[in-house]
Parts: structure tokens; C-alpha cells; sequence
């Protein structure tokens, strides 16, 4: 019986706390994304700038690794028998993307634009996947062109 | 090309969606998934069980009790209970078993009847034993579970759920550690029915064997006066409430009849000698 | 709107970019799907319930490139590509992006 209200009270911190760090990070995200609104990362090669004019091309990259709470793991196991879309991971997904590209931008500072972006997911964490640890690791590169003035 | 920065009205890639409530809809729905296999499990366990033969249940009950590991002790008072319970089975419950008792040490007030007629006495029953038609009465309940056959019930059941969870979510998930708790709730509620029924059978069995029913009840007496928690918690759990065991247990004695006579005390020399 | 893997539209000329779109997408099958599919893994062949959960998930994940870029304005997509991770065990992760843009 304790063992169960131990279990639960940790998914209730889960939640809880999971929840608060998500809108945190979230927020975090909303601000710098708005800050490098104006720096553009796209994943063609060439944005047609005179080779002349381009007076640096370096390679830029962002990673980050990112874990579920366990209320959305245990949602996700539970969504996993049934089928469907994993809801409860989405958001996980995306934050970690997100960021991965947000690193990577603060990495090309005034750069005009990113070019040739990719971005994949790492494995240094499968091993603990396994283990149950559920995170994802998400890494962003390409290369930052900076313009003549 | 010029670059146009514009941000999205939403983000496509999380759906909005309130968590909670889809935990409670898919707890909700695993729980009635788990209730109904439960039950059709509980069909054919309850269809399977008369079929097993005693042989096959001996060969069972090897491997069940090797598994269980763990080493008998205090043999003294080994010997006298297994002359008492195979006194019982000659005399009064002629079952298809030989039973082999095995006495642990372990502070358990408890017995426990497993596949292949063995019994397990934890010493911590034995030292509570008043009477030798007191230690009777549990034996004979324990026999009572083996002529129901509950034993193969509860673990047949029991082993099919751990297994299937386990093979759900793996053995040591979160998810299949508060399944194991639901589960082993209503496997509780579920034998109660038997424990009465395995009262009944102990009651005839030692109006048998001694010609009344003195010491049938005392046991359930002393419990509550125990305040010992934790293991001998359990043995509450799994077994009807003590009191509504003991009114039922005299109602079938002034209904039928029984006499209440002297018990037989249990042999001194045995009891008191320290191993 | 156009989807290519290429750098350009063909017969089409790029006249602004939005940056990047991307859309993603987790999806799981039922259990019973996951024992079928190790049962199969027995004999092999085409395990069809994850084949048609590879496919579901892919289209899903393009829908919402697609909604993300109908969001910013753009006609056209170029230089898609997919991604995978691993999250959940059992589970299909798909990750599609691009740079969405305006073609003439």
C-alpha cells in the first residue's frame, strides 16, 4: 500500500513539476526565437548571394538533450497498448528540436543567414533508453553565412 | 530571394490536448481490458483446475517448492505436526495427497498450502498454538484449501496475470508494479469465499477426529489481541475479518450441533524444547 | 502545394523564403499489433500493421509541414528531408522539415 502512494505521489510531482518546466521552457523559447527572428535558417544551399559579398562561412550547431516526466511516460506506456498518437511525447519532440535549433543561432550570432540545416537526433542516450530513461537528443547544424555590411 | 520572417498562429506539432483526461479515459480503459481478461481467465482456471491430475500437480509442486528455496527447521515440532496431519488425512480427510510439512522460521503467524501437498508452518504459528486441537483446526483448514483444490486456483491465476503484465510492460515498469497491486486486491476479495470454505471443511474435519469442536476458534481469538503489524498484516488481509470469521464459525457449530469439549494440550516436551 | 527534395521548384522561380517549417509526429499500434509483429518476426516477410504505421505516421508528419507552411504564407516546399528518433520503444517518431517558400 505505501509502495502505491509513493508511486502516486511521484506521479504527481511528475506532473506538476513537469508541467511548470515545460511552460518555463516554453516561455524561454517564445523570447529567443523572437529575439533571432530575423536570422533565417532554412535547408537549401544556395539563398542566390553574390559569392563576392559573402565575407564568412563557418559551420554552426546546436544540441540538447531533454527527458519526459514520468506522468507523460506512464501516458505514453499506456497509450502505447492502445495505439494511436503518442500526445503526451509531442511536445517533448518539439522542445527539443526547438531548442537544438535556438543553440545553433546563438551559436552564428549577427550571421545573415544559416544554410544547408539539418538536423537528426543523437543516440548517446540509447543505451539508457533502454534502462528506461525516456529522453531524446536532438542536434542542429549548418553554415552560417555572414554578408558584407 | 528575401527572407520574410513570420511566425506560425500554432504550432502544428503538439496537438492540444489535456493529459489528464486521457490518462483517466486509457487507465479507465486498461483497467476494464484487465477486469475482463481477469475473468475469462478466472472461467478457464476454474475449467482447467478439476482436470489436473494428482500426479501432474505432484510434478508441479517439485519445481514450485524448489523455487521457493529456503530450509526446514526444528524438526522436533516437524515430526509431531506431520504425524498430526497425517493422522487427520487416515482418520477424517481421506484426501488424494501425501502431505509433507515444512517448518520455517519466520515470525509469520501463518500456514501456507502449496502445489504437491506441501505445507508450509512458519515457527511464529507454532509458538502461538495453545492446544493441540487448535493446531488441528489449521492444519485441517490448510487441507480444506488442498480438497477445494484453491491452492491450484489462486496460483494458477495468480502466475497467468504476472506473466502477462510482465510480458506488457516488462518486469520491473512502473506500470507493471501498480497492476501487481490492483491485481493482488482482488485476488484477495476473491478468495475470502474459499478461507470460509476451507473453515467449514477444518470444522467437520476435527469434529472427526476429536469428536468435538473445543479450540476451533481460538485461534482467531488471539489475533486481534496482536498488535503486530506489517507481516502478520497480510494474514488479516487475505482472511475473512477474524470476527465475522469466528460468528460464522459458531453459527455452523450451534446449527449443526458440536460439542465444545476439553482440548488436548500439545506435548510439553516438544513444545518447550529449544532447538 | 509543392513538396520537392531538391534545391528549386523546376519552371518555377523561388521569390522569398519563410525559413524553416518542420512537422512531427509519435505514433504507436495496440498491443496486439506489437505480438502479431513478433510472432511474424519468426517466420519474416512484410510485418503489414508497422509498414501501415510507418506510412500513417509519415503522412501525418507532412500534413503538418504543410499546415506549418500554409501558416507562414509560403506555396511551395524545397529540400525536404525526413528524420527519425527514439523515444519510445515500439513507437514510430517521424520528423519532416524544409524551408518553405513562395514560387512564381
Amino acid at each position: 500500500m505505501y509502495d502505491l502512494l509513493i508511486f502516486l505521489a511521484l506521479i504527481a510531482v511528475g506532473y506538476s513539476v513537469g508541467t511548470l518546466l515545460e511552460k518555463r521552457h516554453y516561455h524561454s523559447i517564445h523570447k529567443r526565437e523572437k529575439a533571432f527572428f530575423y536570422l533565417p535558417a532554412v535547408t537549401i544551399k544556395s539563398v542566390d548571394y553574390p559569392e563576392e559579398k559573402i565575407r564568412s562561412a563557418e559551420l554552426v550547431y546546436g544540441s540538447v538533450v531533454i527527458s519526459i516526466d514520468c506522468f507523460k511516460k506512464i501516458l505514453a506506456g499506456l497509450r502505447n497498448i492502445f495505439g494511436g498518437t503518442i500526445k503526451s511525447y509531442e511536445s517533448l519532440i518539439d522542445r527539443a528540436r526547438r531548442e537544438a535549433l535556438l543553440r545553433m543561432k546563438e551559436m552564428a550570432g549577427d550571421a545573415t543567414v544559416i544554410v544547408n540545416v539539418r538536423i537528426e537526433t543523437s543516440t548517446i542516450a540509447r543505451k539508457a533508453n533502454k534502462k528506461g530513461v525516456g529522453c531524446l537528443e536532438a542536434i542542429a547544424y549548418g553554415t552560417a553565412l555572414t554578408l558584407e555590411k | 530571394m528575401r527572407y520574410t520572417p513570420r511566425h506560425p498562429k500554432s504550432n502544428v506539432n503538439v496537438t492540444p490536448t489535456s493529459h489528464i483526461r486521457e490518462f483517466f479515459v486509457l487507465a479507465g480503459g486498461l483497467l476494464s481490458l484487465i477486469v475482463v481478461i481477469y475473468l475469462v481467465l478466472g472461467l478457464t482456471v476454474d475449467l482447467i483446475v478439476p482436470h489436473i491430475s494428482i500426479d501432474l500437480e505432484n510434478k508441479m509442486g517439485v519445481h514450485f517448492f524448489q523455487s521457493m528455496g529456503g530450509k526446514d527447521v526444528d524438526s522436533q515440532r516437524g515430526y509431531y505436526v506431520q504425524s498430526l496431519i497425517d493422522d487427520l488425512r487416515e482418520r477424517c480427510a481421506k484426501l488424494p495427497y501425501r502431505f509433507k510439512i515444512h517448518v520455517r522460521k519466520a515470525s509469520t503467524v501463518n500456514a501456507m498450502a502449496l502445489p504437491g501437498g506441501h505445507v508450509i508452518v512458519f515457527t511464529g504459528l507454532l509458538d502461538k498454538m495453545s492446544s493441540e486441537n487448535e493446531l488441528a483446526f489449521v492444519l485441517a483448514h490448510e487441507m480444506g484449501h488442498y480438497a477445494h483444490r484453491d491452492h491450484l486456483r489462486a496460483g494458477g491465476r495468480a502466475v497467468v496475470l504476472m506473466t502477462f503484465s510482465a510480458l506488457l510492460f516488462g518486469a520491473d515498469s512502473s506500470v507493471s508494479k501498480i497492476l501487481s497491486h490492483t491485481l493482488n486486491i482482488t485476488e484477495l476479495s476473491f478468495s475470502r469465499k474459499q478461507e470460509t470454505m476451507a473453515d467449514e471443511f477444518a470444522l467437520e474435519t476435527i469434529n472427526c477426529a476429536y469428536g468435538h469442536v473445543g479450540g476451533a476458534t481460538d485461534f482467531f481469538e488471539k489475533i486481534p489481541k496482536e498488535q503486530d503489524t506489517g507481516k502478520i498484516g497480510h494474514y488479516f488481509a487475505s482472511h475473512p475479518e477474524t470476527r465475522s470469521r469466528i460468528s460464522h464459525l459458531n453459527n455452523i457449530i450451534r446449527s449443526r450441533g458440536f460439542n465444545l469439549a476439553k482440548r488436548k494440550p500439545l506435548p510439553k516436551a516438544i513444545w518447550n524444547f529449544i532447538p | 502545394m509543392i513538396i520537392t527534395n531538391i534545391e528549386t521548384v523546376p519552371g518555377k522561380t523561388i521569390v522569398e523564403h519563410f525559413g524553416l517549417v518542420s512537422g512531427s509526429t509519435i505514433r504507436a499500434k495496440h498491443i496486439g499489433r506489437d505480438i502479431m509483429a513478433s510472432l511474424k518476426n519468426l517466420v519474416g516477410g512484410e510485418l503489414k500493421g508497422y509498414t501501415q504505421l510507418l506510412q500513417e505516421s509519415r503522412n501525418q508528419a507532412i500534413d503538418r509541414m504543410i499546415e506549418h507552411a500554409r501558416q507562414m504564407g509560403a506555396n511551395a516546399i524545397v529540400n525536404v528531408r525526413f528524420s527519425t528518433s527514439s523515444v519510445a520503444q515500439g513507437a514510430a517518431e517521424l520528423y519532416v522539415y524544409g524551408t518553405a517558400v513562395r514560387v512564381q
